[in-house]
């Protein structure tokens, strides 16, 4: 009988035995980080506005009062992520790779379709096992692109998209208040109004609200474009006396290195053995 | 089997195609839903997989997006290589294959449909396990199941092309008023030799029936509105 | 389904829902502070902004009391039911640890239905010394300086344990040693407001708005609490214990 002691390419599943016993057994997989969150996208005449809370949470806990979700695809093309942080983390970047490796090799610039292509053709592979929920958006030659991708790989195209938990909060502000052939700055109080309606109605979103407008020539990340969240200051100080802390032993180390260099000059002048 | 997966977006459908003289009418509703919400109450569930071939999509949103775009892909490879249009038998063929052979892990129920110079036109369906059946019409989705009567009552052969649309657009319409998961516009499509033409009825202009007298007072029969042409997205 | 086992599942009603929000009571020489957020909420919902969570049962007993919201009332409509006969069969008010044994009873008597609550009583023993005795669903309860209960306990109850109980703290050589349940109020209702408004920041369930009760003994000056915007809530006895609210606005996301 010969041992296979190579490793075949590809994923290694031999713990999801192991795994679902220890949960059978009442011991829970570890809890991932959550974007708990509101993301949206408008189309407007000459562009993108796409928006996102700042909270990422574990379970109750908020994790992250001030994240990043509008995620870097192209220049011309954002994501926004809602679900497994660390999903639509990898798969944006990924995905961002992705595609300026194909720019690079067709010499074109970059469409969002075939970001969508991609995460939607990604995402499927996984049959819904890596939790991304994006919203897609960017300005490309066919014009401004909106799309919603679920995370078991299903698309839709609409003028205007929610996603994440505070999605139902900020689709009524849309469905409210959206009109065709809307400014710029209709477009982005639009859109700081369905964020807001997320953060301050569903506990999953929280915090500041991130807007990224994209045009045909530039794209404009407006980080912390509203802040309606600050710290209040706190009533005390709690500063501690310098010795609050109970100790048992001291040791004190140096941790300075120190070395004496000799230069090489001489030593080749005392007797060095060249022969 | 066949069981939706948690979380998903389904096509809690209303979807048909019906086969005339001249062609085929396809049509189907436009509501998409995850659990209670509806995700998309716009959704274009008629799929063009070649110029004259389409599929009226229900199940799964993301399985049935990915076989039409591996069947799109298919057929734009048939056309290049054989220089000519594929039949539509053949794109109800790879639907079939791919519905059959991954029937484990799909829940997709699709119709095919569409014109060829071959047999003209021609109305396939592909129920959940993966057969293939061709038929006069045929009706899908889980609105489906509330207007087996009225369309076995009401279909005729020798229709033109208008009365094919009324058929699908009345018969879409009580679907999409019995059946929770199905609603908001009707999207349709008549596929003939010509081209395709695309058609759309808001939701506020959907053809009425019974409704109880309590609520519409005596009933008045009214002309519902004709399907206006849209513009065609490539 | 997904994992491929089909094993049978037992489909039952649920009776207890879980509405977020948190409590704190803190014991002073002679007074306590008995405070909750007044948000509650289910699952991602909030489901109103206002619910009170404590409320004044005597002239010296104040109940905080957190976990399933329709227990919560039902529980503390009994409880004041209780101490209006009380009240009426000896013609005085119920003792603060009086009404802690009876709502040990209460919650033992549904020992296998319980309430699905967190109770922590504030007020003035009848020595004249603050107290706050905090219980379990099921009726275990204990006296204690300080006790946070709710959604937020696990941020809050360390940090009291840290200035209330100088836990892991060690006095200035020579000093006297630490003594929990003497600080005065003016650092006691600081430490309250601190406690929720950084409860909030850290906790989605923590939020919205803050109630806080000071319960204060027979003849104690109540000079410091005239800055905080309290509102006295007029005592049935004149003259003896007096109650007082002071509410602050908490953050909103």
């Amino acid at each position: 009988m010969s041992v296979d002691v190579f490793r075949k390419g590809g994923f290694d599943f031999s713990n999801a035995r192991r795994n679902a016993f220890l949960e059978g057994k009442g011991m829970p997989l570890p809890k991932a980080t959550s974007t708990g969150t509101t993301i949206v996208g408008c189309i407007y005449a000459d562009g993108i506005v796409l928006g996102a809370d700042t909270r990422a949470t574990e379970g109750p806990i908020v994790a992250d009062k001030n994240c990043e979700k509008i995620h870097y695809i192209t220049d011309n093309i954002r994501c926004c992520g809602a679900g497994t942080a660390a999903d639509t983390e990898y798969t944006t970047a990924m995905i961002s790779s992705n595609m300026e490796l194909h720019a690079l090799s067709t010499g074109r610039q970059p469409r969002v379709a075939t970001a969508m292509t991609m995460l939607k053709q990604y995402l499927f592979r996984y049959q819904g096992h890596v939790g991304a929920a994006l919203v897609l958006g960017g300005v490309d030659p066919t014009g401004p692109q909106l799309f919603t991708i679920h995370p078991h790989g299903s698309v839709d195209k609409l003028p205007y998209v929610t996603m994440g938990s505070g999605s139902l909060a900020a689709m009524a502000v849309f469905e409210t208040t959206w009109r065709a052939g809307m400014t710029r700055e209709e477009a982005i109080q639009l859109v700081a109004a369905a964020i807001s309606a997320g953060i301050f109605n569903d506990l999953g979103s929280g915090s500041n609200v991130d807007v990224c407008v994209i045009t045909k020539d530039k794209t404009d990340m407006l980080r912390n474009y509203e802040m309606p969240n600050q710290r209040v200051e706190k009533e005390r100080k709690y500063g501690f006396r310098r010795g609050t802390t109970a100790w048992k032993s001291e040791s004190i180390r140096s941790l300075i290195a120190s070395e004496t260099v000799v230069p090489v000059a001489q030593l080749v002048t005392d007797e060095m053995d060249i022969s | 089997m066949q069981a939706l997966k948690k979380g998903e977006v389904n096509l809690g459908t209303s979807i048909m195609a019906v086969q005339f003289a001249d062609g085929v009418v396809i049509g189907a509703d436009s509501r998409t839903t995850t659990g209670s919400y509806i995700a998309n109450r716009v959704t274009d569930k008629l799929t063009c997989v070649h110029d004259r071939v389409y599929c009226c999509r229900s199940g799964s949103s993301a399985d049935t997006q990915a076989i039409a775009d591996i069947v799109h892909y298919y057929l734009q490879m048939y056309s290049q290589q054989y220089g000519t249009a594929p039949p539509v038998h053949a794109a109800a063929e790879l639907f079939q294959k791919l519905c059959y052979e991954n029937k484990d892990g799909l829940s997709a129920g699709i119709i095919c449909a569409g014109w060829d110079k071959e047999v003209g036109p021609s109305v396939y369906n592909i129920p959940l396990g993966g057969g293939l059946f061709r038929q006069p019409w045929a009706i899908g989705g889980s609105g489906s199941t509330y207007v087996y009567g009225y369309c076995d009552a009401t279909y005729q052969e020798g229709w033109n092309k208008e009365e094919t649309i009324k058929f699908v657009k009345d018969t879409l319409a009580l679907a999409m008023s019995r059946d929770g998961s199905s609603g908001g516009v009707i999207r349709m499509a008549v596929i003939t030799e010509e081209g395709v033409e695309r058609l759309f009825v808001p939701g506020t202009e959907l053809p009425r029936f019974w409704e109880g007298k309590e609520v519409l007072g005596p009933h008045k029969p009214t002309h519902a509105a004709d399907p206006m042409a849209i513009e065609v997205e490539a | 389904m997904a994992d491929g086992h089909q094993h049978p599942i037992e489909h039952r009603f649920n009776p207890y829902a879980e509405n977020g929000g948190t409590v704190l009571a803190i014991a002073g020489a002679d007074f306590a502070v008995i405070a909750g957020d007044t948000r509650q909420t289910e699952g991602y919902s909030i489901q109103t902004r206002y619910a009170p969570k404590v409320f004044k049962l005597t002239d010296r007993a104040v109940l905080a009391v957190n976990g399933f919201q329709a227990d919560c009332s039902e529980f503390v409509k009994r409880v004041m039911q209780r101490i209006e006969w009380y009240r009426h069969a000896h013609s005085k008010q119920m003792p603060l640890k009086a009404i802690a044994r009876m709502i040990q009873t209460m919650l033992y008597g549904k020992r296998f239905f319980p309430y699905y609550t967190y109770n922590i009583l504030g007020g003035i023993e009848e020595d004249g010394t603050g107290a706050v005795y905090s219980f379990d669903p099921v009726g275990s309860y204990e006296r204690e300086a300080c006790r946070a209960a709710g959604a937020a306990s696990s941020l809050i109850q360390p940090f009291l344990d840290n200035q209330i109980y100088f836990k892991n703290q060690t006095p200035a050589p020579g000093a006297a040693p630490f003594v929990p349940g003497n600080l005065p109020i003016d650092v006691v209702l600081p430490i309250v407001i601190d406690s929720f408004t950084s409860a909030t920041e850290r906790h989605i369930e923590v939020g919205d708005g803050l109630e806080m009760f000071v319960v204060v003994a027979k003849g104690r000056d109540v000079s410091q609490l005239a800055s905080l915007n309290a509102e006295e809530i007029p005592a049935t006895n004149p003259g003896e214990e007096r109650v007082f609210i002071v509410r602050r606005e908490l953050k909103k996301d």
